[in-house]
């Protein structure tokens, strides 16, 4: 959720942006959106609905990479929006380390113990290693994980009132989510302001006639 | 009732229903392409 802040900052961002340079700010022209939300449907069932825990790991982490890889048909598909490229490789850097531990972001013990309030502390430290945690997490030794400079590693300082753990992909994603909303997903020297055309560069031949005249 | 429906559904045009498209694409590609944790489920 806290990355959804992006999006909002990118809107806000983007407007002025726009407001300066006197043009109109659109909603980036996503192409075929409903591919996006085809992606997530395997994850609403599989993470976010209260079913989820009745649903057997396996196929709950199947059901998080098939999601990924359908998002990354969208990005394909939105290749040449300014940003997406971004959102690509977040989303890459997240499905590889999620792909190489078993289908879940992997966390360790440590960062997660930052998150639960005092009194689940005790049931946190009775979990094993493996066990699903949160959302998309699974507990994992940092001697456990592969890739573990990807994994959800990143803490805001303690006296942050929402305390969340989130990896390198994440915050590639949040740029590209922030860059695609500044920008509308077009070019920036789209909002460079009109210059006066440069006289083209004489070549040497031009130059030596006109020495001669 | 009905003349406020229809109305209301002639106001709503194509545009506004691709950009409610593209920015509901957008808000669930990234919550589903990251993820974060905020510890909001410790299995029991």
């Amino acid at each position: 959720m806290i990355l959804l802040a992006a999006i909002l900052v990118g809107l806000v961002a983007g407007l002025l942006l726009a407001r300066l340079r006197n043009l109109a700010w659109t909603v980036p022209p996503l192409r075929k959106p409903w591919l996006a939300i085809l992606a997530f449907l395997p994850q609403l069932l599989v993470s976010y609905l209260p079913a989820r825990s009745q649903v057997p790991d396996g196929l709950a982490a199947l059901g998080l990479i098939a999601s990924l890889a359908v998002f990354l048909v969208f990005c394909w598909f939105n290749r040449r929006l300014s940003g997406v490229w971004l959102l690509a490789l977040g989303l890459l850097l997240n499905l590889l380390v999620m792909a190489l531990n078993g289908g879940f972001m992997p966390i360790s013990p440590q960062t997660a113990s930052r998150l639960v309030p005092a009194d689940t502390q005790a049931a946190l430290a009775s979990l094993a290693s493996g066990t699903r945690f949160g959302l998309k997490d699974v507990l994992l030794l940092p001697a456990q994980t592969r890739l573990v400079w990807l994994s959800d590693q990143f803490l805001p300082p303690r006296e942050f009132p929402y305390q969340v753990a989130f990896s390198l992909g994440d915050i590639v994603i949040a740029a590209g989510a922030f860059w695609l909303m500044l920008t509308s997903g077009r070019p920036l020297a789209a909002f460079k302001k009109n210059q006066p055309e440069k006289p083209p560069r004489k070549n040497n031949d031009q130059m030596v006639k006109e020495s001669e005249c | 009732m009905k003349n406020q429906i229809f109305s209301f559904a002639t106001k709503i045009n194509r545009n506004h229903v691709q950009v409610a498209f593209a920015l509901l694409a957008l808000v669930l590609f990234v919550l589903g392409a990251s993820a974060p944790s905020d510890g909001g489920w410790v299995p029991h």
